[in-house]
């Protein structure tokens, strides 16, 4: 039983990195592709449907990691504690971007949102990587060490080129047939490969440390019936609004 | 101030904007949902205008809810490690349902409703809010459920220096859940009933046009109220039968007082005043400055309600096995808590007060030139990326 919930662990997490990595990196492309207020609204009009989607796979992750590591939980959070903050508060920030920018009408507001959407992209990005360094370095480590800058820019790099070729590999506005499919799986998953290589090498340790079987086997019986409908979700969004199926379309709800 | 009291703060302030935006959700998802499905068996425009405009207005509000429960989610592990180190076998597996079966499926749900109008095929679609609906009921559910072991520890017994899970039946049967949850459920309907009413006072009080559209929607809002704090009251005073003895002698007697005689005062203006009048209140003009005015009414009651919940609990974190003190995470300095409080109120902060702006402003402007669902009457035409 600690397996199959390590598998459900290690799931979300690779899960998080790969469908979450690629709207983090269309928000750091930003700036940068997105010249004009139209190339950045149709940006976030191409991801805005996949971000409720994506995003929730770390809330889940969270929650497993309350439920089934209590003893990791507050160890790993708690040690974490400036990063874990200045994370959230990225988090929060590129969320309400998206939900505001445009219900307002007005250059100047969704300018700024967009800032927002791009700095609280950033934050988390790196955070990502200092988080990755700090958690397998151990405890009273600092993440500010060359290693976790280094891994920080990595993992922000790898977001951005996610969300480049999510986008197609082509800056917004240009013509051309979207390209999504294989080199979107790939680029997916060189993206959850930083958290999947410091989860691998801390999987004995996790395992070591799970709940006891009484936990596991409530949260099993409470839970594991409904993964087929969650995973039929998933999937369902991504038929819906498969990418390249004119998803950028304007005005978006985002 | 001590590191304790600042996490307290903090966990009162965070958790308290929560519950504002929360307590509206509850009561909206339903409406919609209802709202939804009248146009989907009509094909009336008015029913789908209406979809769409309070649709909007649930998700503008359901934005500060995530972000805010974003926040909660972690300052378990930030400030209150502790707890998840004595009670984390218990206290954790309904937090990880609530995130695994619950939020996940929502947010999958609602990002495919809100995305797929024009998209998805109607029936599929009106399915979406009202699995949006149960999940986020789910959602509250379990959360309910950590919050009532708290209060009542059911279902478990202290091993060691910990406690472990030996009775899941009885943590679901806990006394201190199985009125509470109907009572907070009560609270949602009628908060959202509630604003539904106050919201078009507002405009049938302004404006001659958008009658029609505003007549029916007080009408729905008053039905919603009336069974809302029905519920509410009703489960309320069942609640007594769960009360931990003594709890509410101290502080937290005056928050319970008060929402009390609130809600003892509402269920007479909604069920005596409000319901008989159903068919006229729209058109009495002299009323709706009232019903605008008792709006905000139901959120200081719901925010007092959980005042007493949990101001009453105190010094326990869990009841009679663990204090708020002993569950504070050791080695949490002042300073720390200091910089993290003033990072969240400021930005949660700043973000309610703009969200309520936004609704409001949604509010004025009624139903026209609405973004959700945009993409089936303007369909602008796919430019390739
Ligand atoms: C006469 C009417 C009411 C009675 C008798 C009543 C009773 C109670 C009691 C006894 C509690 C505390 C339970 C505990 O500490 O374990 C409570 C909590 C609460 N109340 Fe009320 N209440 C009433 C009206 C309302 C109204 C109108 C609202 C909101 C619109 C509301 C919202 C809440 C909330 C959110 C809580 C915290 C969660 C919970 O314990 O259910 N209550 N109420």
């Amino acid at each position: 039983m600690e397996l199959i919930w390590f598998a459900v662990f290690a799931l979300l997490l690779a899960g998080y990195f790969a469908l979450e990595g690629f709207d983090l990196g269309v928000g750091l492309l930003m700036p940068v592709l997105g010249r004009t207020q139209e190339g950045r609204d149709r940006m976030v009009a191409a991801m805005a449907p996949f971000v409720l989607a994506g995003e929730v796979w770390l809330v889940a992750l969270a929650g497993t990691l309350f439920g089934v590591y209590p003893a990791l939980e507050g160890e790993i959070l708690f040690g974490l504690y400036p990063l874990v903050v200045a994370m959230l508060l990225g988090w929060v920030v590129r969320d309400a971007g998206l939900w505001f920018r445009r219900r307002l009408d007005g250059a100047a507001w969704r300018r700024f949102w967009d800032l927002m959407i791009a700095l609280g992209s950033l934050t988390l990005s790196f955070g990502w990587g200092l988080a990755l360094y700090a958690v397998a370095a151990g405890p009273g480590v600092s993440p500010l060490h060359p290693v976790g800058l280094l891994l920080g820019a990595l993992v922000t790099g790898l977001f951005a080129w996610h969300g480049w070729t999510f986008l197609g590999r082509r800056p917004p506005g240009a013509a051309g047939v979207p390209r999504p499919g294989r080199d979107l799986l790939v680029s997916g998953a060189l993206a959850a490969l930083p958290a999947v290589v410091v989860l691998a090498g801390g999987a004995p340790y996790l395992l070591e440390h799970s709940a006891p079987s009484s936990t596991l086997s409530v949260l099993s019986v409470m839970v594991l019936p409904f993964a087929p409908v969650m995973v039929a979700a998933q999937v369902w969004v991504w038929r819906t609004f498969h990418p390249g199926k004119g998803t950028d379309r304007i005005p978006s709800f985002f | 101030m001590e590191a304790l009291d600042l996490a307290r703060l903090q966990f009162a302030v965070t958790g308290g904007i929560h519950f504002l935006f929360v307590v509206l959700t509850l009561g909206l998802a339903p409406l919609v949902a209802i709202i939804h499905t009248r146009w989907a068996r009509s094909g009336r425009a008015l029913d789908l205008r209406m979809t769409r405009f309070w649709g909007q207005i649930y998700v503008i509000n359901y934005a500060l809810g995530i972000v805010t429960g974003l926040v909660m989610e972690f300052q378990f592990g930030l400030s209150w490690s502790g707890l998840s180190h004595y009670a984390g076998d218990v206290f954790g597996a309904p937090l990880a349902m609530e995130t695994l079966v619950a939020f996940f499926l929502e947010s999958t749900f609602l990002g495919l409703w809100i995305f797929g109008w024009g998209r998805l095929p109607k029936w599929l679609h009106v399915a979406c809010i009202w699995l949006v609906t149960a999940t986020a009921y789910a959602s509250a559910f379990f959360i309910m459920l950590a919050n009532s072991f708290l209060q009542n520890p059911a279902g478990a017994v202290v091993k060691g220096d910990r406690m472990e899970l030996v009775d899941f039946g009885a943590m679901l049967t806990n006394k201190a859940l199985i009125f509470s949850f109907p009572h907070v459920i009560g609270a949602g309907l009628f908060t959202g009933g509630m604003v539904l009413v106050g919201a078009s006072a507002y405009r049938l009080r302004r404006r001659s046009e958008e009658t029609e559209f505003f007549t029916g929607s007080m009408r729905v809002g008053v039905v919603m109220a009336s069974i809302g704090i029905s519920l509410t009251v009703a489960f309320g005073y069942g609640q007594f039968g769960g009360v931990q003895e003594g709890k509410f002698n101290g502080a937290a007697g005056v928050p319970l007082g008060l929402m009390m005689e609130g809600g003892n005062l509402f269920s007479f203006v909604v069920l005596f005043f409000m319901l008989p009048l159903i068919r006229s209140l729209p058109r009495r003009r002299w009323a709706h400055p009232l019903l605008m005015a008792l709006t905000p009414l139901p959120f200081v009651l719901a925010i007092l309600g959980w005042l007493a919940r949990e101001v009453g609990r105190q010094p326990w974190m869990i009841w009679e096995r663990l204090t708020v003190a002993d569950a504070l995470s050791p080695g949490l300095t002042t300073g720390m808590i200091t910089t993290s409080l003033i990072g969240f109120t400021v930005v949660l902060g700043l973000l309610a007060v703009t969200d309520y702006v936004l609704i409001a402003r949604a509010v004025r402007r009624g139903p026209r030139d609405l973004a959700l669902g945009a993409a089936d009457d303007q369909c602008a035409p796919a430019l390739s990326l």
